[in-house]
């Protein structure tokens, strides 16, 4: 059975991406066949991580949102370079500012077919046997997020300790989530010790947190490792595989 | 000329003043009457002119959280199963088919939703005029 999450958060710089191809990664070391997929379509990062062969990538994430291209056009197996025993299927969003600025001025009609063509790239998915869908989407309510939200099992909100971010993640909560009928989990990000008591507080009880992951600056100056394969003792990686393993009780 | 007289002269001369303006007014009027005929008549004419405006109705995920519960609920999994029987909605949703069927021809009349017949089965899909 196909287990399709989306990765959101209401603000920015919460470590979506971070989190999104570190378990994508989890997924595929434990044998399974995962397809990770960029809908942070304003701005693209997998490609940053991944670093595609410019010339080997032929069709965007953006192709299958237009209805061009099917889902099994626009993904890429990277799998052999990270040596992993799954299988691991990545779709890039062009980081081209042209099709960025293009995709910007779209309009509803275009939005509620990218809706259908993600829900068609899904079910496609599912009928090839994918074990694990995620969604790196972008922040807010942004249309290519919230659809990808739309077409998801599960939401893994991705929070950091502002008192801003705790706000706006439960407007969405109570204006999206909700009303799409999502489950959600919540994953503690960059998180401060020292507001403890306060984030306590804060807290929703109706979310259940997976994880807590403090604030670690090796972290950030590793940027371009994929830790949960690189590093597999590192509290990161360690976090990375709880997280994975909670969500199996939501599967 | 006493002052009687004087003031006789005036009023006769207002009264006659006032008879000229409504005069104009109305010749106006009918004038602007006219102009309405011509261009109502026009109007009907026109099939360009005569058509109804419509506001966007796309229902995408914005519009979805828009809609009140029990319609969301409805709309969203027509959205994820694609075209369906009220049966087939009722299925998922837990709901009586009747309800279902209620619930879809409520968004067949926001034109958000199409129905369509096949054999004795009625069918229902996110609007075509989207595609």
């Amino acid at each position: 059975m196909t287990f399709t999450i989306a990765v959101h958060s209401a603000k920015g710089g919460t470590g979506k991406t971070s989190i999104a191809v570190n378990l994508a990664a989890a997924y595929a070391l434990d044998g399974m066949k995962v397809c990770l997929l960029d809908m942070d379509m304003r701005g693209p990062s997998l490609c940053t991580y991944f670093k595609p062969d410019p010339d080997s990538v032929s069709f965007w994430v953006n192709d299958l949102l237009s209805g061009k291209r099917g889902i099994n056009e626009i993904i890429y197996d990277v799998s052999g370079e990270l040596k992993i025993r799954g299988k691991l299927s990545v779709g890039y969003s062009n980081p081209d500012i042209n099709e960025i600025r293009e995709l910007a001025s779209k309009d509803r009609k275009w939005q509620s077919n990218a809706l259908k063509n993600i829900i068609i790239g899904k079910k496609e998915l599912i009928r090839n046997e994918t074990d694990v869908i995620i969604f790196d989407t972008g922040p807010g309510v942004e249309y290519e997020s919230i659809n990808a939200v739309a077409a998801s099992d599960i939401v893994l909100i991705m929070k950091n300790s502002t008192r801003s971010c705790f706000e706006c993640t439960e407007q969405l909560y109570n204006g999206v989530y909700k009303c799409l009928n999502k489950r959600c989990v919540i994953v503690n990000n960059m998180h401060h010790c020292s507001l403890d008591g306060k984030i306590a507080e804060q807290e929703n009880s109706e979310i259940p947190v997976l994880a807590t992951i403090p604030c670690m600056c090796n972290i950030a100056t590793r940027h371009d490792e994929i830790l949960a394969l690189s590093d597999q003792e590192h509290e990161f990686s360690r976090a990375i595989y709880a997280i994975k393993q909670k969500l199996e009780c939501f599967h | 000329m006493n002052m009687y007289v004087k003031q006789r002269i005036k009023t006769k001369g207002n009264i006659m003043l006032e008879n000229e303006i409504l005069e104009e007014i109305l010749y106006n009027l009918r004038e602007i009457n006219d102009k309405l005929d011509k261009l109502l008549l026009k109007k009907d004419e026109d099939p360009l002119l005569n058509k109804k405006v419509k506001p966007d109705d796309s229902l995408d995920v914005m519009m979805l959280l828009s809609l009140p519960d029990h319609l969301r609920t409805t709309a969203t999994t027509l959205f994820e199963i694609g075209p369906a029987t009220a049966e087939d909605i009722a299925e998922l949703t837990r709901k009586e088919r009747a309800v279902e069927s209620n619930y879809l021809n409520q968004l067949v009349r926001m034109e958000h939703v199409e129905k369509y017949r096949s054999g004795r089965k009625v069918y229902f899909h996110i609007s075509s005029k989207i595609c």
